[in-house]
């Protein structure tokens, strides 16, 4: 702007530069304090925006700056932004003995005598190959986080974790950290197994007198919990703390296939809260599948794991290879499912079929004709006559056997 | 019926009545008095056995079967009311009076079979129970395996007889005396007579009747 306006002072006031000299013109602010203007929206990275050195060797602008000096007119103040001074910009840009370039316009600058810009970033090489450049990307870089001392260290460590994520330094998103700790009481209450999850920085490490086994113990002695200690963006460095009952009745192989599964899910994503999140949750589905295992290895886990909803689910194609490997047992497929249905059917069947011959022998039993035992002998009375029957008072029960009849 | 009473009070029929229609004399009966003549020996031997059998299990019991072609004027329940009070099984012994009888009475002209009982018999199996033991007979009677019909119905009234036995143990004399004497189970009752007794018209006594009989005879 500021240089549109000395061009037209120039072009408008060929002549008269006595009183041109007494105009009151704007200064043009110094290079540092301007900063850079780079093309809108980050389009390109720094190192292809334009920098001074392009700028000087802009032909238009020792021209004019040529025209204003045989005008007699005299720019007052520092050069534009990105602009050497004028007479110094022609010496720099045109070396002596050489003779000035194609005109070159505004944009991305290449080396100094490079005809294409584009062409100047891949070099041939003698062997018809060619060299190119790595492409700069620009890493946003996290302040460094202060060590983890004094009352920083306690609000990881001095007490037992309230909520499932331990995260005072806010080093996740609040969204994340919400759906974190929302999937973690999910599982919290379809799960023996708690999950509790530490988040710390990249380049704080746990102080020395911190024993993270010990705290657990101290902590979860009662239930089955698993810490888990993230670093942020460095799943690598993840720690994983079981309790030792659980950690025992198992080989350690188990547990480091379920801290490699993590970190492999980990892996996946680039940014700290969903790598805590694809984390929680392959670690939630590896303690289902160590609960499964633990009920194989030990039966005295089974009351802990028949207490958890999930542990009815079948299996998945998906399941963790770990425990196919390990325990293939507890995978259900199909032909278990359909030989179940078929023993449930011929126990149902069979105890149908118990239980009517036990009615048949009862009834056969019951029905039978033959008499045993000893003789019995019955009380004798007296009893009234009627109908003047010395031994019989007409008691009679009669019936009529021929065909369509009934009894009498 | 009402115990006690001399005659039948609707038709008036009483042992007067059987002994004009019957006779007063005393007969001899068989155990098995086969007067059709309708079972084979095997039969008749088998039936034999059964009968043994029971009399060796129930010694005070008398079991006696009578199998004829009754005239159609007399009934298998007079037959058998007569049978009883005026027939003399043979070769059943002084502990064995007609009055624990059990007579299987059957007539092949009406195809009707019936059970009489002493009064003893009487008191330790019910209408239900000998009823019960006719049906059981009837696939048997309908195929005209008499022989077998009788041994079941036999059995069956045994079984019955051995229940009655085995309730009759646990219970004291009194109770006993109460049971048998229809205190406790008087369904063959009929309720007490509605009239004043000065309108009922006595009944005649055997010996009047005797005498009409004789008038008319």
């Amino acid at each position: 702007m500021k240089r549109i306006a000395a061009l037209t002072l120039a072009v408008a006031m060929p002549t008269g530069s006595s009183w041109a000299a007494g105009i009151d013109l704007p200064q043009w602010e110094s290079a540092e304090e301007s900063g850079a203007y780079y093309l809108g929206g980050g389009l390109w990275p720094k190192s292809l925006i334009p920098d001074a050195t392009a700028a000087a060797a802009e032909p238009g602008s020792s021209a004019v700056a040529d025209v204003l000096a045989a005008a007699g007119i005299e720019l007052v103040g520092p050069p534009a932004p990105g602009r050497p001074l004028p007479g110094a910009s022609v010496a720099a840009a045109t070396a002596p003995g050489e003779t000035a370039g194609p005109p070159q316009f505004f944009g991305p600058a290449g080396e100094p005598g490079a005809s294409d810009p584009s062409l100047q970033r891949v070099k041939e090489n003698p062997d018809g190959t060619f060299d190119i450049p790595e492409e700069v990307v620009e890493v946003e870089a996290y302040e460094p986080l202060p060590p983890l001392e004094g009352d920083l260290a306690d609000l990881y460590f001095a007490h037992a974790p309230v909520e499932y994520l331990v995260d005072p330094q806010r080093l996740l998103t609040e969204q994340k950290s919400n759906d974190i700790m929302r999937f973690l009481e999910f599982h919290a209450d379809e799960s023996k197994f708690r999950i509790y999850v530490m988040v710390v920085g990249d380049n704080q490490k746990v102080p020395e007198g911190v024993d993270l086994q010990a705290l657990h113990k101290k902590w979860f002695s009662e239930e089955p919990t698993v810490l888990m200690l993230y670093y942020r963006e460095k799943p690598e460095l993840t720690e994983m703390v079981f309790n030792d009952e659980v950690r025992n009745s198992l080989p350690k192989s188990v547990f480091d296939r379920i801290l490699q599964n993590c970190l492999r899910e980990g892996a996946v994503a680039d940014l700290a809260p969903d790598q805590v999140e694809k984390m929680a949750i392959e670690l939630s589905i590896q303690l289902y599948w160590l609960s499964r295992l633990m009920e194989k290895e030990n039966p005295d886990h089974q009351s802990l794991v028949a207490a958890s909803s999930v542990h009815e689910m079948m299996a998945s194609e998906d399941a963790p290879e770990l425990l196919r490997e390990y325990a293939p047992g507890i995978f259900i497929d199909e032909t278990s499912k359909m030989l179940s249905f078929v023993l449930t059917f011929v126990v149902i069947l069979g105890g149908l079929a118990m239980i009517g011959l036990i009615g048949w022998i009862v009834m056969w039993w019951r029905g039978r004709e033959s008499l045993s035992g000893e003789p019995l002998l019955f009380p004798e009375f007296r009893l009234p006559r009627r109908l003047g029957g010395e031994f019989s008072g007409g008691g009679f029960v009669g019936m009529s056997f021929e065909l369509n009849e009934g009894a009498s | 019926m009402d115990h006690e009473a001399a005659s039948c009070y609707s038709c008036g029929y009483s042992e007067v009545e059987a002994a004009i229609t019957c006779g007063a004399n005393q007969v001899m009966l068989n155990r098995v008095h086969d007067a059709a003549h309708c079972l084979r020996k095997q039969e008749r031997d088998e039936l034999a056995e059964t009968l043994d059998f029971l009399e060796a299990k129930f010694p005070q019991m008398l079991f006696c079967a009578y199998l004829g072609t009754l005239p159609g004027n007399l009934k298998i329940s007079e037959l058998g009311f007569w049978l009883l009070n005026h027939g003399q099984v043979r070769g059943a012994e002084f502990a064995r009076p007609n009055e624990n009888g059990i007579l299987v009475v059957m007539d092949l002209n009406t195809k009707q079979i019936g059970i009489s009982m002493g009064y003893f018999a009487e008191t330790l199996i019910t209408e239900e129970d000998a009823y019960r033991a006719l049906n059981a007979a009837r696939p048997n009677l309908i195929n005209a395996e008499y022989g077998e019909a009788i041994e079941r119905i036999f059995l069956k009234l045994g079984k019955v007889l051995d229940k009655q036995g085995r309730k009759l143990r646990k219970l004291t004399r009194e109770q006993i005396h109460a049971t048998l004497t229809g205190q406790y189970k008087n369904v063959l009752d009929l309720p007490p007579h509605l009239s004043p007794n000065q309108f009922l018209k006595n009944p005649p006594s055997p010996d009047e009747r005797l005498g009409e009989h004789r008038k008319t005879a």
